[in-house]
């Protein structure tokens, strides 16, 4: 009798424990929850409306993910999900790109700039209701991010340029202490990588816990972990997946953001994305309405603003804002280097009044109308068009000023009267320019087969070079031949693209003389020119301050600098941001490339709801 | 079997060397990353050594651990990221059935042809199935999705394209209804891939019973007085039906691969697209596993329609 009450006891005792453990949700808003002032004037939610909670929401995808490890990952297939289940110490607020709180509640500066100090959000919950606390952060940096036996790309963002990593030590439960040994200023771009939990996933770190064998945290968290065992803080949570076919997401019961009614978000209950290998497909799925929202392609907005009225769709299409990244044409100023070879081309490809002779050939008016359906911008900086510190906007400084714009327009007659300028004439009468010792100009043009756009651009670059009798001969070759020749410095000229983001300094790799992307003059580490040595200054004094109006500053020049007297790259035009939704979904009109900086179909998940 | 599979491997191992790059070049573009970091996932993934120090690796692991690797990019082994979820399940149901239908339709519309010659019916038989053997199968595809929603406005009764369910029935448990949504779903892939496979069966069948029909054993079967059916049917046919036995079996690998372009338009999960996939990202490993384990079907293929050969003709004697 005595043994059945003890067990009536126990039984109890587990089930209680159990229910706390179900316990869906916080029991009242925490304190410290985020409110997202949506419609409040003055803020940068002002065209955003107040929603309700429910309903599920379709979108679709090219790939699936590879697995559910952010840590790990290097590519946006993954990330794209990762993003909505895991959270940083910092975000980017989705409609301005500025950095704001998230994890962090606030931080405080110490007059030397070297000491962060980090005031967390209390009383916040892990999707499995475990508290989140500064013993997360800690983990997430010390035990993962530095941990050499952690495979991770984050690692390399986090790196100062002293080659030292930022400090992060816990105060208390709810204070974290990051100590530089250098100002760095988009150090709170860097150390807002998502934050892991401690408690689902230590066991997985040989570290922390030598039962496993090295290396099994790169491994963990893969495709076949059920998914009841992901834990995070971000605003969804995966429930299923099935390959090639859809990923679906369920609401975080412990989301810490709210609005202004007091709902917490996200205002959908579920997000499914469906994996559709083909974009003609995903049209013809948006179309038939199984998709609530699509990225689309130039070449596809005549057919869906057709359908806009009649379907209760909106088209999103800026022609004035333009995707993140570069597209350009590289000249090797060190063709031929390592050999011996090339000795004229080289001569010439270090002219500074060549490449700009080059800028004046790129028929950007033409690119944008032919291969972009007109939907396109011109493109000259280095930095991406919607950073805060693009020379051309007016967030921080002030934009450039008329006098100091760098615009190489196309023209014909500049180009040849800068070729001419340098001696590279016809000397044969063939039609073709030549060389002083008689050669004629050859140049070999590559681009990676397959990309319809860039090909394009190469065709019309080269037809326009052969109008002022410069021989540019097109031959595209496969993406990763491509990138060898970079590599290997072999390539002549090269038309290609690369990532971009709001932080300018994340071009440093490229544009610095010994940044590892600096393929078009390599040996510019060595015997950097004037103008480059100016550039490595000013990538310097753009980090090196906390003072974003004085960074703007130098980034100003920069960009200037870049575009007018160095012209190691010569831009080309960048895709303008084409979205489509269909009416019923609130808040979609928020969809930038600013609210999609991982590829989450350019909707700020959270926000979104259906009417 | 062995020493072919051991052969198909060399070769495709240097085939894939041979490729441009690895799987980590794409890696090298991005501007975040640093040539340590580079470097250690080099070494991490064993992509810094001689091919044949990678190959000889490779073969090791199989024969000592029966491991036939791990894939680069879900750091899974081959095999579960190539029949990852029902890959595997779903790829058979898929081509079976097309198979099956594919052959119900062609045998008997191939004897029709044979035996109405040159007459319109056959001269039309012969024009669809070219036609849909000409018209390439993504266009295909393409077109009947585009015909579903742009014209007929299928998703105005709720229903959807491509993919294995509407949306409404992607968590839902099975029902009567799901496996109705399947069928809706599936139609369109025995459609595309079914037209591509029917001429060349057909033409096949027809081009065999009209030599078995021009043999003397059937004019004595018709001198007999036996009835038109029966000299087709149970005289002719059975013999001229032995060269498509030796094709069905050849058919067999595709059953586990799937048709990889309509797969990919009409958005099916077949093993070929998780194949076709590691081939773009260059995940060395999994197309060996991919290569090796279609191989093996095409042994098995072959093998199983020579006994099938040997089974429906009795003239067939391996000694």
């Amino acid at each position: 009798m005595k043994k059945a009450a003890l067990m009536l006891v126990v039984m109890l005792f587990v089930l209680s424990a159990s229910a706390v453990l179900m316990a869906q949700g916080y029991e009242t808003q925490p304190a410290d929850a985020k409110i997202i002032s949506l419609g409040e004037e003055g803020t940068a939610y002002e065209n955003q409306e107040l929603g309700v909670q429910g309903g599920t929401m379709y979108v679709g995808s090219f790939t699936d993910p590879k697995k559910w490890n952010y840590v790990t990952s290097h590519e946006t297939s993954t990330t794209q999900y990762t993003n909505l289940m895991l959270k940083g110490l910092f975000d980017t607020n989705p409609i301005t790109g500025a950095i704001e709180p998230e994890l962090a509640k606030g931080w405080d500066v110490s007059d030397d700039n070297l000491v962060l100090t980090i005031h967390l959000r209390e009383g916040l919950n892990w999707s499995d209701g475990t508290p989140f606390t500064a013993d997360d952060v800690v983990f997430s940096f010390n035990d993962l991010y530095y941990n050499e036996d952690v495979e991770t790309d984050t690692r390399d963002i986090l790196l100062l340029p002293d080659d030292t990593y930022p400090v992060v030590e816990k105060v208390d439960d709810y204070t974290v202490m990051i100590t530089l040994s250098m100002t760095f200023r988009p150090i709170l771009n860097s150390i807002g990588a998502p934050i892991l939990p401690k408690h689902a996933l230590a066991q997985y770190v040989h570290k922390l816990n030598p039962d496993v064998p090295a290396g099994t945290f790169n491994s963990c968290w893969g495709l076949d972990t059920d998914p009841a065992e992901l834990v995070g803080m971000g605003p969804f949570i995966v429930e299923s997946y099935a390959p090639d076919q859809h990923v679906t997401l369920t609401r975080n019961p412990y989301y810490y953001h709210y609005d202004a009614n007091g709902t917490q978000l996200p205002y959908v209950d579920k997000y499914v994305v469906l994996t559709v290998a083909s974009q003609d497909v995903l049209l013809l799925k948006f179309r038939n309405g199984e998709l609530d929202a699509l990225g689309i392609r130039a070449t596809d907005v005549p057919i869906l603003k057709r359908e806009e009225a009649v379907k209760n769709m909106t088209v999103l299409v800026d022609p004035d804002v333009a995707e993140y990244g570069t597209s350009w044409i590289g000249i090797n100023q060190d063709i031929g280097l390592a050999e011996g070879t090339h000795e004229n081309m080289r001569t010439l490809f270090r002219t500074r009044d060549f490449r700009a002779a080059m800028s004046h050939l790129v028929d950007k008016q033409s690119i944008i109308d032919t291969l972009y359906n007109g939907l396109a911008v011109p493109q000259w900086s280095p930095v991406s068009y919607l950073s805060p510190f693009y020379a051309g906007r007016d967030y921080y400084g002030g934009p450039v000023t008329e006098t100091n714009a760098v615009v190489f327009e196309y023209s014909l007659d500049k180009a040849a009267e800068l070729l001419d300028g340098i001696g590279i004439i016809d000397r044969d009468g063939d039609g073709w320019r030549d060389y002083e010792d008689g050669a004629r100009v050859e140049i070999e043009l590559n681009t990676n087969a397959g990309n319809t756009v860039r090909e394009g651009v190469c065709l019309i670059v080269s037809d326009r070079a052969s109008k002022v009798g410069l021989k540019l001969n097109f031959v595209p070759v496969d993406f990763n031949t491509l990138v060898n020749k970079l590599f290997a410095s072999t390539g002549e000229m090269i038309v290609l693209g690369l990532t971009g983001g709001n932080e300018p300094n994340n071009g440093s790799n490229v544009y610095d003389s010994c940044g590892g992307l600096h393929f078009w003059h390599y040996s510019a580490c060595d015997e950097p020119t004037e103008t480059e040595k100016r550039i490595d200054e000013l990538l310097d004094a753009g980090v090196g301050t906390l003072d974003n109006d004085v960074a703007f500053e130098a980034y100003k020049e920069y960009q200037i600098t870049l575009a007018d007297d160095d012209l190691g790259l010569v831009y080309t035009v960048n895709p303008a941001f084409t979205y489509a939704y269909f009416n019923k979904l609130g808040n979609a009109n928020i969809a930038s490339p600013i609210a999609s900086p991982s590829g989450n179909n350019g909707l700020t998940m959270d926000l979104v709801f259906l009417k | 079997m062995l020493p072919l599979l051991i052969l198909v491997s060399v070769i495709s191992f240097g085939l894939i060397q041979v490729m441009p790059g690895d799987y980590l070049t794409r890696a090298r573009m991005n501007p975040q990353i640093t040539q340590e970091t580079f470097s250690q996932m080099m070494a991490n993934y064993g992509l810094d050594k001689p091919f044949y120090v990678q190959y000889w690796l490779w073969l090791k692991q199989i024969v000592t651990k029966r491991d036939f690797g791990t894939s680069f990019e879900t750091m899974r082994p081959v095999y579960w990221t190539l029949f990852m979820g029902d890959r595997l399940m779903w790829t058979i149901v898929i081509s079976s059935s097309t198979m099956l239908l594919t052959w119900l339709i062609s045998i008997p519309l191939g004897i029709y042809s044979a035996t109405h010659q040159y007459k319109t019916s056959d001269h039309t038989l012969t024009f669809f199935g070219f036609l849909g053997l000409s018209i390439p199968n993504f266009f295909f595809a393409l077109v009947v999705l585009w015909l579903l929603v742009a014209v007929f406005k299928v998703g105005n009764y709720g229903l959807g394209v491509g993919g294995l369910f509407d949306n409404r029935f992607i968590n839902a448990p099975w029902s009567l209804a799901k496996i109705r949504n399947v069928l809706w779903h599936i139609w369109p892939a025995w459609l595309v891939i079914g037209t591509s496979g029917m001429a060349g069966l057909l033409r096949y069948m027809r081009g065999s019973l009209l030599d078995t029909l021009s043999l003397q054993y059937v004019q004595t079967a018709r001198a007999k007085g036996l009835s038109e059916r029966i000299v087709v049917y149970k005289h002719a046919v059975r013999n001229a039906i032995n060269p498509l036995v030796s094709m069905l079996g050849m058919n067999l690998p595709t059953l586990v691969s799937g048709s990889l372009v309509t797969a990919i338009v009409l958005n099916l999960p077949t093993v070929e697209r998780a194949f076709w996939s590691a081939l773009q990202m260059q995940d060395t490993y999994v197309i060996m596993g991919g290569l090796l384990f279609f191989s093996l079907f095409l042994l098995l293929g072959n093998l199983l329609a020579d006994i099938l050969l040997a089974w429906v003709d009795p003239r067939i004697r391996y000694n």
